[in-house]
């Protein structure tokens, strides 16, 4: 009875929050493939092509449209996303370790940490500016901005360690000390193997929060531009369907990380599993 | 070949050691006594508690712990949950550190010692196996990683022959999340052991198997400790398990030892109310003691054995009682009247329950061995009778 009404609605919701989620990716995944260089980023299509994606590799012929300024862009938010990302996932695990034992303070301390996430981003980009403008250091992607990228990331990469620690059985660190194994190796033979896909997890989203980190990056990155900066920078003047092949390519790029993390994942699980079948069988 | 004081006769060899330094007599008793002593340091405690304290807060955990344990013996820790065996365990393992009292190994303190450097195996009740390991390199960890480098080819052989040793002979290769609990709690043991610990605490290591594979591997325990010559101290909350184990039985009540004692004389003569109550075998009346008359609610009986306690109370084996028809012959004794509630059968025993006056549950065991058991009517009321020298009275 109940069933048959509300599961009608549930899939109703369910395909509208779908909708919501894909559907601006979807026309902009169209309107990639606009024709060139005349055509602009709106709807009708007046010609299927792939020039924009020749463009943004130069293999398109010269045009008034400019190439989009994002080779250094992408190359400097590639590094600092990664720098971003090592350094958050190990003070990430390291704090979430630490919180496994009781200390005083733990609780002011955890909310400080989390604080990091909530505080609006523009104020943080801005105050990091004013207190490098007063201390005379200069701002850079790789200094000022670094830094505000790992007080945003961290807390993120902090609560999935936690998240992790706390269904983790220490048991088995026990048993690797009562064994004669010290803490340090204990940590590396056992307890990192067991919470890697935790790291895993931090690091993915440390990687991708800085990656397209805006607001933080706006004020505190002086005067070298990150990629969401410079596309940023384009839309000012006009906007042409190369970003939006960009975005795809992205986007693309994005998922087959994600896919080669999956096919690792089940590998492993796989491998696990045809052991115990030939062990079984033999 | 045991000696159950072996640490007053441990002293008492000592001075006759120091006897025998300071006064250089040449006399043949000397000796034997050497010998004597000799034989005394084997059998000497490998491992020691003094006065060992644990707080939580308010609540006291463990509350001046002392024993000690010889060499190449079996014990077990029987206590009720609550009673603060596992924290004990934890303890002289090092996982937590005492608030007073010390924990000496052979002759070495090691109360402040890591617990990576005590050389104490513990077996986990959840067995704690490494689960991104094969059965193989389980057993290998801690020969690969511990403090003392050994070479991969001897870490091979020592632990090839250590999974014939407990059974799994052929399984190293598998995964530990792909086999039996029994398998399981065979690689937990050989992980431990193949690392020769002085001393191995296992927490209520037959706690997650099934009662079939619990009574299995019971003799394994005994057969592999045996064959190793390793001092096993068992922790569990099973009285069957406790008294079957221990060549000694430490019996642990809310934090404090009410008894140490070999199985039978734990059985037999319990040192507590409370420990006769934890083994499961005795019907126990709370009551008032005076001279040599125990009152309780149920009527005055006489006892045969008393044991000082702090606390009153009586006890009487559920094999020792007999029930009979309430207008039978009297012919002296301790009786109580009690209405019968039903039967369980156990195979070579059949338990008949009665309750006495207030609901209190009286436990009658009858051993098929004497011939079949008697029938009852439910709700009829019957005489317990007993004799007076099996019981025990504590107060």
């Amino acid at each position: 009875m109940e069933s048959k009404v509300l599961k009608p609605i549930l899939a109703v919701y369910v395909g509208l929050f779908l909708l919501f989620l894909y559907g601006p990716f979807l026309v902009l995944g169209i309107l990639s493939f606009q024709q060139g260089p005349e055509g602009g980023p709106q709807f009708p299509i007046t010609e299927w092509s792939t020039f924009w994606y020749k463009h943004l590799f130069g293999l398109a012929p010269p045009s008034r449209v400019s190439p989009l300024p994002i080779g250094e862009a992408l190359f400097r938010s590639m590094t600092l996303a990664g720098m971003t990302m090592i350094t958050s996932t190990v003070l990430g695990v390291m704090s979430a370790q630490a919180f496994r034992k009781n200390f005083r303070g733990k609780s002011v301390i955890f909310y400080l940490i989390v604080l990091g996430m909530i505080v609006p981003g523009v104020l943080v980009g801005l105050g990091t500016a004013l207190v490098a403008t007063t201390t005379g250091i200069d701002r850079h992607w790789w200094s000022t901005a670094f830094a505000t990228h790992v007080v945003y990331t961290f807390p993120f990469a902090f609560l999935v360690m936690l998240a992790i620690f706390n269904r983790f059985d220490s048991s088995v660190e026990e048993a690797s000390w009562s064994l004669g194994v010290s803490p340090l190796k204990t940590f590396r033979k056992v307890t990192f193997p067991l919470i890697f896909p935790g790291v895993l997890s931090a690091m993915l989203f440390a990687f991708t929060l800085s990656y397209d980190e805006f607001s933080r990056t706006l004020f505190s990155s002086g005067r070298d531009q990150t990629l969401p900066l410079a596309i940023y920078g384009t839309f000012t003047v006009e906007i042409h369907p190369n970003v939006f092949a960009f975005g795809v390519l992205t986007t693309i790029f994005s998922f087959s990380l994600l896919a080669v993390y999956a096919i690792l994942m089940t590998l492993s699980v796989r491998r696990a599993k045809r052991v115990a079948i030939q062990e079984a069988i033999a | 070949m045991t000696v159950p004081l072996h640490r007053d006769a441990l002293g008492v060899a000592r001075c006759f050691g120091n006897l025998h330094n300071s006064q250089r007599l040449r006399s043949p008793y000397i000796g034997a006594l050497d010998a004597l002593a000799g034989k005394m340091a084997v059998e000497a405690a490998i491992f020691s508690l003094d006065g060992v304290v644990k707080r939580y807060g308010a609540h006291t955990a463990l509350d001046s712990i002392t024993f000690s344990i010889k060499n190449n013996e079996y014990v077990s820790l029987l206590g009720p949950s609550g009673s603060g065996k596992t924290v004990l365990l934890r303890t002289i393992a090092g996982f937590e550190a005492p608030d007073a009292g010390t924990v000496h190994v052979g002759n070495h303190d090691k109360t402040r010692v890591p617990a990576h450097l005590r050389a104490i195996g513990f077996v986990f009740q959840n067995f704690a196996l490494f689960p991104h390991l094969s059965v193989f390199d389980n057993v290998a960890f801690g020969l690969r990683y511990g403090i003392m480098p050994i070479a991969e080819d001897a870490v091979r052989e020592r632990t090839l022959k250590m999974l014939d040793l407990v059974g799994l002979t052929g399984l190293g290769e598998r995964g530990v999340t792909q086999i039996s609990g029994g398998q399981k709690q065979r690689v937990a043991l050989a992980r431990t052991l193949v690392t020769e610990p002085k001393l191995v605490l296992l927490d209520e290591p037959l706690g997650a198997l099934d009662a079939n594979l619990r009574t299995r591997m019971r003799i394994e325990l005994r057969r592999i400790r045996e064959q190793l010559g390793v001092t096993f101290l068992h922790v569990t909350g099973s009285e069957t398990e406790a008294l079957a184990m221990g060549d000694r039985v430490i019996v642990l009540d809310q934090g404090r030892i009410a008894q140490i004692a070999k199985s039978d004389d734990v059985y037999n003569r319990p040192a507590s109310a409370n420990v006769a109550r934890f083994l499961n075998r005795y019907n126990v009346f709370d009551g008032v003691l005076e001279g040599d008359r125990f009152t309780s609610p149920y009527g005055q009986f006489g006892f045969g054995h008393r044991v000082p306690d702090r606390r009153s109370a009586y006890a009487i084996r559920y094999d020792r009682l007999a029930a009979r028809a309430s207008d039978g012959p009297q012919n002296g004794g301790a009786t109580l009247e009690a209405g019968y509630v039903a039967s369980e059968y156990l195979g070579s025993a059949v338990v008949h329950f009665f309750e006495a006056k207030g609901g209190k549950v009286i436990e009658v065991e009858h051993h098929l061995s004497n011939g079949p058991p008697a029938k009852y009517v439910a709700g009829a009321r019957y005489v317990l009778a007993w004799k007076p020298d099996d019981a025990i009275v504590f107060g």
